[in-house]
This record gives C-alpha cells, structure tokens and sequence, in this order.
C-alpha cells in the first residue's frame, strides 16, 4: 500500500490515513488506511461516490480534523501531531477552499475583509491602499467586480460566494491548494476562467492542488492523476489517461457511463435502485475488509475485487 | 406529451415580466415563462443572473428572506389546470405559506444553510411531512425513513438522528431533496440540487423527480449549471443572462439550434468527458470572448 504513490519528493505525503466517528448508530468508518502523495505542481483529483470520505480526507490534512490514525507530512515535515506554535510557519503553504461557500464565510464582514484578513494576520500586507489593490486584483481575477468587495455574503449568489472563497484561498500563494468542489456552482464560461486561472497560478508559482470534484469532465481537463475512492478506500489510483482511457475497478466503471451527456438526444434510461445501500457505518465488533492494490501498469494502482 | 397538447392546455404556473430590485440593482427584469403541466423546464445560465432569486419570488420569500423587492409582474399560478390562475405574488402571507411546501416546494442551493443545525435531519423532514401532510408523530416518522431509502441514504434509520454536520455535503442535499419531495408537490422547484452528488446518485436522485412527475403529473423547474444534466431531464430551457431572459425553447432548439450569441458561448464552453484523451497532460480551456 505504501508504494502505491512513487511521486519523488513530494510536497504532501498522506499514510495509511484513517478517520472514524463514534455515533449511536456505530463506528463510521469515513477514511480508511488512505495512502497518497500530491507532487509539487501536480494536480490529483479525488473522485467517489458521496459520502465516501473525501471532504473528511481533505480536512484531516488542512489539520481541521484529528486523523483516528495515520500520517501526514509536508515538505518532509511529519504535521500529523504537531503543536500549532510548530505548524505556523506550515500553515500558510496550506489552503482550503470548502466545499460549502455559504457556512465558511462569517455572515457579518464584508467579504472584502474576508480575503484581506489571512494577508494581514500572516503579516505580508498592512491595512492601507495597497492592501486594498491587492483584494481588488483579486477579485477581478476570479471574475468578480471591484466594487463587490463591501458587500456582505448573503448579497451574492451561490456562484459568486465561491469565487470570494476562491479569492481567499489564493491571496496567501500557498503551495497547496485543497479544492473541495470548487467550481460546482459556476457556469460553464466562469468555470473555465476560474480553472484557466487555477492552472495559470500552477504553471507560475508551481502551486498544487488536491482537487475533490463530482464533474467528471472538470477532472479530465485539470489533472495529473486521478484517486476513485469508495466507502473511505483509494479504489484505483492512476495518471490521468489510466483512469479516464483504461478505468479497471468496477465502482470507476460505473461512475464513468454514469455521466450525462449534454445531448438530449442521447438520453439514457436509467433505472432506479433499490434495495441494500453500501454504508461505511459498522456495528461493534465489526469493520470494513481492507483492500489490497495491484499496480495493473506503471503507476495505475486498482484494488482487488472477488 | 405532445406538442400540441401543450400549446392548448393551461400552463400550472405562469411567471410574466417579473422584475426583483435590491436597492438600486435589479437583480432580476421582465422575466417571463410558463410551467405547463408534467413537465420539466430547466432554467440556465450566468452566475448571478438572477436564477435563484426568481425562483425565490416564486416562492413568496425574496420580500420575506430578504432586502428585495418585487416591482413588477405576476406569478400565475393554476393548480387545477380550471384557467382561473391566482397571482401568488398578491396572496397574503398566511395563504403563501399553505402554498409553500405543500402545492410548491423547493430545493434550496446551499443546504447546510437551510437545514437547523440543532435538530436532528429526521426530525426536520418529519416535522416538514407533519405540518404538511397531516400525519402523526409515528406516520410522519415513517414516511421520513421511505424518503430517506429511496434518496439512497445509507443506514436510512440511523442516520435519521445524526445532526447536519454529522452528514457529508451530498447526504445534506439528499435530506433537503427527501423534504421537498415528501408532500407530493404539484410544482417542485430545484435549485442546484444535485451540485454535491456523484453522477451515480443523481442519476438516482433525477430519475426519482421523473417517477414524481408520472405518478402524480407534478411539474418540475431546475435550477442547473450541468448541461449534461438538462439534455437528461429538460422539455424546455429558458437561458438568462445579466437578469434577463435572453432565450427561451424546446431543450432540442436551445442544443440544436440557438439563435443567441450567449446560448451558444455557453453550449461551447460545456467540458465534455473524453476530450482529453491521448493526452497526458492538464489543459486549459479555451475560453469564448463575451
Ligand atoms: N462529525 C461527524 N460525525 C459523524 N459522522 C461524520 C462526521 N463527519 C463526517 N461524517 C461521516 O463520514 C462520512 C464521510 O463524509 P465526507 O463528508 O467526508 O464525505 P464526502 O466524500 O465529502 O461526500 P460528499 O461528496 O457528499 O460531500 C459520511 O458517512 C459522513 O456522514
Ligand atoms: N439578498 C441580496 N441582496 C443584494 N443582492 C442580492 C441578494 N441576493 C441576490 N442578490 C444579487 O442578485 C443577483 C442575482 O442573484 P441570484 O442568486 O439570483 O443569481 P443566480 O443566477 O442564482 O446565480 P448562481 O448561479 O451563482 O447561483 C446577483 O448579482 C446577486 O449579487
Ligand atoms: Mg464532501
Ligand atoms: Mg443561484
């Protein structure tokens, strides 16, 4: 498992990453035994069913949440355990942007302040004209206007309350950017100018990004490599064209012919399912069979299914 | 449904030149479209052109949620197909309210912030199916935990007394979509609603709206950004774009044949899946000048 990543020297290095939660109803296993390597400049997309672990895998490595086991490191640094005075000079190389907008900006600052405050705490701008020019380019940048800046989040729309996140997410030029469905609520002409943008960041500062999207034709243009994941596991893990050309596992299978196509002539009829729902919740006593990986080509890991 | 029919029959709701303001900005202007009965209108476009807030005046909360106002227009609504349509935007608060939820329910956009944080999402549908369909603790219970399977929730039962943040994105929109269509609407509004789903569950979730629609004849509006999503699902399109209606159609004539400039930017722009292959490396796209 531990090979199933051979990114030489990479900027975040994820090990046998577990997350579970107590609840009443059993143990909730959200993210089990992950192992995965994000490259400098590389983009990995995660892609899975909802619900499968994903926003909980991208939390545990913002440090949002405490993995149950497992290790993180960046650049080298082991950050799993580490106290907050040591992860300051790391936090900045980190950023998140949530999946959702709304809950992750504060109802009662201007969103203008919002994306001028991580500059202003981590000390790379004072308050003044030039901090304002630097929002203002900001926002521009992800397609908003500059006079949005003084205007509080309940006066945007879906679209706009992500691209303010978006802002915010890049204002630090972190190293890593985890994208929680990030463009979900765009249009499809704002969507590729934020992912045009996205890209035009990775090529000039070397930027990577874990990147957690349902839009299957999004992840096709913007990565390098493609993690599937089901019921808290990696299910297949590959470059880009393994995934997309050469998809192995059958829940993969599955989610690829599961995609519309935006021609109403091409309609699929699709029938509903029923019955037993796969679920990551296990009564005492009990837990999920691990997966075990076969690296089928160079690089293109699939887990075993019987 | 054939065409002709739907020429001759009344539509269900009828929204004509509807304009929203806050303040000085008009978020929304001369909007106008039919809903006609079991069908499903997909209404797409720019972010921020004012789909969501059409749909709110709909439903009677843009003056009641929020700072905007409604200037112009009417939102005919005909539940019977008689063609005696009431304007719901004259009905007073206390008749809107028997309206919304139970004739007309909707989906809202960003469910972490329309669930209560501090109830437990099957006491929050349950609730919901109380106050709307009449049925006792036991009753409105059950009917929460049928919901639930048929939105594939996992672990239906024990999930009905988990908290919203206990839930991942796509089970909190699947929670908002169980509320919505537990009352059997006659007109359901969806906005986004499927933004937080792999493409296995919407395609669950889309076929679910398509049995309301021949089980009980309800009429559908969505909300969309996926244009995959609308050629599955749509009849009809009305595109918007800076808060006005730039075209309306057939989901044939807006795919096959549009007459706007913007309609076929935005059909240009939608990412279609194999358009990578052979390829290895990330590519931008290209983008089509307004
Ligand atoms: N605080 C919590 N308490 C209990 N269970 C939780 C908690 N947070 C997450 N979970 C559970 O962990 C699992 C994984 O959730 P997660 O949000 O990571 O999924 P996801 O892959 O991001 O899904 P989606 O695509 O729907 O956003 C789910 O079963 C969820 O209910
Ligand atoms: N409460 C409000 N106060 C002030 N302006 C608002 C408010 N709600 C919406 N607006 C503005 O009205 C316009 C239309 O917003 P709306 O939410 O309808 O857009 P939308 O088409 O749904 O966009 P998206 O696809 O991004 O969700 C936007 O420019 C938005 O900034
Ligand atoms: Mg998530
Ligand atoms: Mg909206």
């Amino acid at each position: 498992m531990s090979d199933l990543n051979d990114v030489t020297s990479p900027l975040v290095s994820v090990r046998d990453l577990t997350k579970r939660f107590p609840t009443p109803g059993g143990m909730v296993h959200a993210v089990e035994q992950v192992s995965l390597d994000v490259g400098h400049g590389e983009t990995l997309a995660v892609v899975g069913e909802s619900g499968c672990g994903k926003s909980t895998l991208a939390q545990m490595i913002m440090r949002l949440l405490k993995p149950t086991s497992g290790r993180i490191e960046l650049d080298g640094t082991d950050i799993t355990e580490i106290g907050s005075r040591a992860m300051k000079p790391h936090r900045r190389k980190m950023q998140i942007v949530f999946q959702d907008p709304f809950a992750s900006l504060d109802p009662r600052r201007q969103v203008g302040k919002a994306v001028a405050e991580p500059l202003l705490v981590h000390g790379l701008a004072s308050k003044g004209s030039e901090l304002d020019a630097t929002v203002v380019e900001l926002f521009e940048k992800v397609g908003l206007e500059a006079d949005h800046v003084n205007q509080f989040p309940h006066q945007f729309s879906g679209g706009q309350r992500q691209r303010v996140c978006i802002a915010r997410a890049l204002a630090l030029e972190p190293k890593l950017v985890v994208a929680d469905e990030p463009v979900s609520a765009l249009d499809v002409s704002i969507q590729a100018q934020v992912i045009n943008l996205m890209m035009d960041l990775q090529e000039q500062m070397g930027l990577s990004y874990l990147f957690i999207s349902h839009d299957l034709a999004v992840v096709e243009r913007v990565s390098h490599r493609v993690a599937v994941m089901y019921l808290g596991q990696i299910v297949e893990l590959g470059d880009r064209s393994h995934i997309f050309e050469n998809p192995q596992h059958s829940y993969t299978k599955r989610l690829l012919s599961a995609v519309p196509i935006a021609d109403p002539r091409r309609r699929q009829d699709r029938a509903l399912l029923s019955g037993e729902i796969p679920s990551p919740v296990w009564a005492d006593g009990t837990s999920p069979t691990l997966v075990d990986h076969v690296e089928v080509e160079s690089g293109h890991w699939v887990a075993s299914e019987d | 449904m054939t065409d002709a029919e739907t020429e001759t029959g009344n539509p269900v709701l009828s929204v004509r030149d509807l304009t929203v303001t806050f303040g000085s900005f008009t978020a929304v202007q001369d909007v106008s479209f039919d809903l006609h009965p079991g069908r499903t209108l997909a209404v797409v476009g720019e972010s921020g052109s004012g789909k969501s807030v059409t749909a709110l005046s709909i439903m009677g909360l843009v003056e009641l949620g929020t700072r905007g106002k409604v200037t112009a227009g009417q939102v005919l609504f005909d539940q019977t197909g008689s063609g005696d349509a009431v304007d719901l935007l004259e009905l007073a608060e206390a008749d809107m309210r028997k309206v919304r939820g139970n004739q007309i329910s909707m989906i809202f956009q960003e469910p972490l912030t329309s669930l209560n944080p501090v109830y437990t999402v099957g006491n929050q549908v349950a609730e919901a199916v109380m106050l709307h369909q009449g049925l006792d603790k036991d009753g409105a219970k059950e009917r929460a935990l049928e919901m639930f399977n048929l939105v594939r929730i996992p672990d239906p039962e024990s999930r009905l007394d988990q908290y919203p943040h206990e839930m991942s994105g796509g089970m909190r929109q699947r929670v908002m979509i169980a509320m919505a269509l537990s009352c059997d609407p006659t007109v359901l509004i969806a906005d986004e609603p499927t933004t937080a789903l792999d493409v296995t569950i919407q395609a669950q979730i889309l076929g679910l709206m398509r049995e309301l629609q021949t089980t009980t004849g309800a009429s559908v509006i969505i909300i969309t950004h996926d244009m995959g999503v609308v050629a599955e699902v749509a009849d009809d399109v009305v595109v918007m774009n800076r808060s006005r209606v730039v075209e309306s159609g057939s989901v044939y004539e807006i795919f096959e044949d549009p007459k706007e400039e913007y309609t076929r930017s935005l059909l240009a722009a939608v990412p279609r899946l194999g358009s990578m292959a052979g390829t290895s490396e990330p590519s931008r796209f290209n983008l089509v000048a307004d």
